[in-house]
C-alpha cells in the first residue's frame, strides 16, 4: 500500500499522465461528458477521503453523507442568504463561492469533531451503526427544517453567478469552467491525501487496522489517532461536498444527507478495492460510468439498484480486492511479474 | 390532565413492531456475528406479502400474516445458504456491505413486483372496532399488535432459556467451534436462526401493513430505528432489544406532544446518551 505504485505502475509518471489527460479532456469531450467527468472527480475525492478511514484505519463509516451534505448545505445557505450582501463589487460571486466553500468545509469539520469523538469509542459494526445514526439524526433535523434555513424536504437551490473581474466575465456555472474549478481543488486534495496515506500517520492507521491492540502496545493512542483520521476524512469529504452542490445546483435531504448517499463511497470503494490508495478512484470511475452506461438502456435504468446490488454482491463474494485488485493483477500478468497478488 | 393512556398504547404498539425487527437483528448478530442490513427490507417484504395474500388471494388477514412470516423466513434462509454463508470467514464489514447490496436488490425487486406507489391495507374485521376502557377508547388492532409483541418476547425468552434448541443456540453463539465439536450442526443452526429472525421481521411487516400507507421505502425507516434500539439495548441482548424497542416506541409517541419532529429526533439523542455513558448498551456487556 505504501509502495510508490498505482495499479503496479510507477506512481509519479502515472499520476502526471492522468492529470494531463484530465486537463485536455474537457476540450475534447462533449459538454455532458465533461459534466460526468466533473462528477467522477468529486466522487473520487469523496471515496478516497472515506477510504482514509475505512481502508487505512479499518473503520467503516456509514454516515459520511453528514459531512458531504452538511458541507454542501452550509455552502448553499451562505450563497443564498449572505453572498448577495457582500461588498466585493464584480468579484462578489467568486469571493462568495470561496468563502462559502471554506465555511462548508469548516462545518463538516465542526460536525466531525464531536461525532468522531463519540464514534471511535466503538468498533467495527458498532462504529458503522453509530455513524449511520448520527447522519440520520442530521437528515431528520434538516428534513424537518429544524434550523429554519434548510427549507425542509424540498431542499435549496445552489446557483453560482457570473463574476465581473475588471471587465472579464467569469461564469463559474459554465460546465467547462466549473470542471476546472473542481480539478484545481481535487488534484491537490488527492495529492495531500496521497502524502497523508504514505506518511507515518498513514502507517500508524494501517497498524491500527491490522491489530489495534498491538498498535496500542507500541504506545499509539489508538482512539486519539482514529479520531484524527475521522476528522481528516470528514474534511476531505466536506471538500467534495462543497464542490458537488453547485455542480448539481440543488440540495435536498434525500439527495444529499440520506444514508443512501453515505453508501455511495462504500460502493465505490468496494468496486475499486479498499486496500490501495487508488482503489476508490478506480471505483468512482466505474461507479459513475456504469451509471452512465445504465442510463443508455431504459430497462436497466429503471432497475439500476438491482444492477448495482448484484454487482456489489458479485464483487464482495468473488473479488474482495475489487476492480483495482483485478486490474493490478492484469498489469502484473502483462509485465510478467506473476499474478498471485490479486 | 388525564393519564396519557393513548400515548402509552401508541408507543407500545410502535415498540412491538420495532421489537419484531430488532429481535431478529439482535439474534442473527448474536449467533452468526452478521449485522443484517437487509432486515428492514425483509420487514418490508412481509408487509407486501401479507397485502397480496390477504387482499388478492385469500381475503383473510390471518392467512396473510402467517404467509408473510413463512415467506420472509424462507427468503432469509435462502439468503443465508446462498450468500451469507460464503462470507462467514471474512471481515464483518464485508458482510455488512453484502447485506447492504441485498437491500438494493430486494427493494428494486419489490418495486418491480408491487410498484413504487403507496399501498394501503384494510384492518381485519375482527379488530376493526375501538375498545373502550379506563375512560378512553383505542383501536383494537393496535392492542392486538401490542399483545403479539409481548407474546413474541415471552415465547422467545422461553425458547432461548428453557428449551434444548435454545441451549444449542446459546452454546453456538458463545463458542461456534466448541459447539461444532460437540456435534451441533452449526450450518443448519445458522440457517434456522436466519429463518426465525426473518420470520419475525415478516410478521412485523405484516402487522404494520394495516397501520400505515407504505412504499418499498418502508424498510429504510425501520432498520434505522432497529439499529438505534439494539445500540441502546445492547447488540445481541434479547432483553435489551425488547426494552429498547418499547423505550423508542414510547419516546416517539410522547415526543410528538412536545413538537412535530421531536419524536424522530429523541431516539438519536437517547442513543448518544447511552453511548457516552454505557457504550456496550443497557443490557449488553458480558463480552460480545
Amino acid at each position: 500500500m505504501s509502495d510508490e505504485t498505482i495499479l503496479g505502475l510507477p506512481a509519479r509518471p502515472t499520476a502526471l499522465a492522468a492529470l494531463a489527460v484530465l486537463v485536455v479532456a474537457p476540450f475534447v469531450l462533449p459538454t455532458f461528458q465533461t459534466y460526468v467527468l466533473s462528477e467522477v472527480l468529486v466522487l473520487a475525492l469523496f471515496a478516497t477521503g472515506f477510504n482514509l478511514l475505512y481502508g487505512y484505519t479499518g473503520l467503516l463509516s456509514f454516515g459520511h453523507a453528514m459531512f458531504f451534505g452538511g458541507a454542501g448545505y452550509a455552502l448553499g445557505i451562505f450563497l443564498r442568504d449572505v453572498a448577495p450582501s457582500l461588498p466585493f463589487g464584480g468579484a462578489t460571486p467568486l469571493v462568495a463561492f470561496a468563502i462559502a466553500a471554506v465555511l462548508g468545509v469548516l462545518v463538516a469539520t465542526a460536525i466531525a469533531i464531536p461525532v468522531g469523538y463519540l464514534s471511535v469509542r466503538l468498533e467495527e459494526i458498532y462504529f458503522a451503526m453509530l455513524t449511520l445514526s448520527f447522519s440520520m439524526a442530521l437528515y431528520t433535523l434538516v428534513n424537518q427544517n429544524y434550523f429554519g434555513v434548510t427549507n425542509g424536504s424540498d431542499g435549496i437551490l445552489v446557483l453560482l453567478q457570473t463574476s465581473n473581474l475588471f471587465g472579464f466575465q467569469l461564469s463559474l456555472y459554465d460546465r467547462v469552467t466549473y470542471y476546472f474549478v473542481i480539478l484545481l481543488v481535487v488534484a491537490p486534495a488527492m495529492y495531500i491525501l496521497w502524502r497523508v496515506s504514505n506518511s507515518p500517520f498513514g502507517l500508524v492507521s494501517e497498524a491500527i487496522r491490522e491489530n489495534s491492540e498491538r498498535a496500542s502496545g507500541l504506545g499509539i493512542d489508538v482512539r486519539r489517532h482514529q479520531w484524527g483520521a475521522f476528522v481528516l476524512s470528514a474534511v476531505f469529504t466536506g471538500i467534495a461536498g462543497v464542490l458537488v452542490a453547485p455542480l448539481h445546483s440543488s440540495l435536498s435531504p434525500g439527495a444529499s444527507l440520506h444514508w443512501t448517499i453515505s453508501a455511495e463511497p462504500v460502493i465505490m470503494t468496494v468496486f475499486g478495492g479498499p486496500y490501495s490508495f487508488i482503489g476508490p478512484t478506480v471505483g468512482a470511475l466505474f461507479y459513475r460510468y456504469i451509471r452512465w452506461g445504465i442510463t443508455q438502456f431504459p430497462l436497466l435504468e429503471a432497475h439500476w439498484q438491482l444492477v448495482f446490488g448484484t454487482l456489489i454482491l458479485v464483487i464482495v463474494v468473488f473479488a474482495p480486492r475489487g476492480v483495482s485488485g483485478l486490474l493490478k493483477w492484469a498489469v502484473d500478468r502483462v509485465r510478467g511479474n506473476g499474478g498471485e497478488s490479486a | 390532565m388525564a393519564l396519557p393512556i393513548q400515548e402509552v398504547l401508541t408507543g407500545l404498539s410502535l415498540g412491538s413492531r420495532y421489537f419484531l425487527v430488532a429481535i431478529g437483528l439482535s439474534l442473527i448478530f448474536g449467533v452468526l456475528g452478521v449485522l443484517n442490513f437487509a432486515h428492514g427490507a425483509l420487514y418490508m417484504i412481509g408487509a407486501y406479502v401479507s397485502l397480496t395474500v390477504a387482499q388478492n388471494v385469500t381475503g383473510s388477514f390471518w392467512v396473510g400474516l402467517v404467509a408473510a412470516g413463512l415467506a420472509v423466513g424462507l427468503l432469509g434462509a435462502i439468503i443465508e445458504m446462498g450468500l451469507i454463508r460464503r462470507v462467514y470467514d471474512r471481515d464483518e464489514l464485508d458482510q455488512l456491505i453484502l447485506t447492504f447490496a441485498l437491500v438494493l436488490v430486494i427493494t428494486d425487486l419489490t418495486r418491480t413486483v408491487w410498484g413504487s406507489g403507496n399501498q394501503t391495507m384494510a384492518t381485519p374485521e375482527l379488530l376493526a372496532s375501538n375498545v373502550h376502557f379506563l375512560g378512553t377508547s383505542y383501536p383494537a388492532y393496535r392492542l392486538f399488535v401490542i399483545v403479539v409483541g409481548f407474546a413474541a418476547m415471552g415465547v422467545f425468552w422461553y425458547a432461548i432459556q428453557r428449551t434444548y434448541l435454545g441451549r444449542l443456540v446459546r452454546a453456538t453463539s458463545s463458542d461456534r467451534d466448541m459447539a461444532a465439536l460437540l456435534g451441533v450442526n452449526v450450518p443448519r443452526l445458522y440457517t434456522g436462526v436466519f429463518f426465525v429472525g426473518s420470520f419475525l421481521a415478516g410478521i412485523g411487516g405484516a402487522l404494520a401493513a394495516p397501520m400505515q400507507a407504505f412504499t418499498p421505502a418502508l424498510g429504510d425507516q425501520v432498520i434505522i430505528n432497529a439499529f438505534v434500539i439494539v445500540v441502546i439495548g445492547g447488540l445481541g441482548s434479547f432483553t435489551g432489544a425488547f426494552v429498547g424497542a418499547m423505550f423508542i416506541g414510547l419516546l416517539q409517541s410522547f415526543g410528538v406532544l412536545i413538537a412535530t419532529g421531536v419524536g424522530q429526533l429523541l431516539p438519536f439523542l437517547a442513543m448518544i446518551l447511552v453511548l457516552v455513558f454505557r457504550p456496550e448498551g443497557l443490557f449488553g456487556g458480558e463480552g460480545q
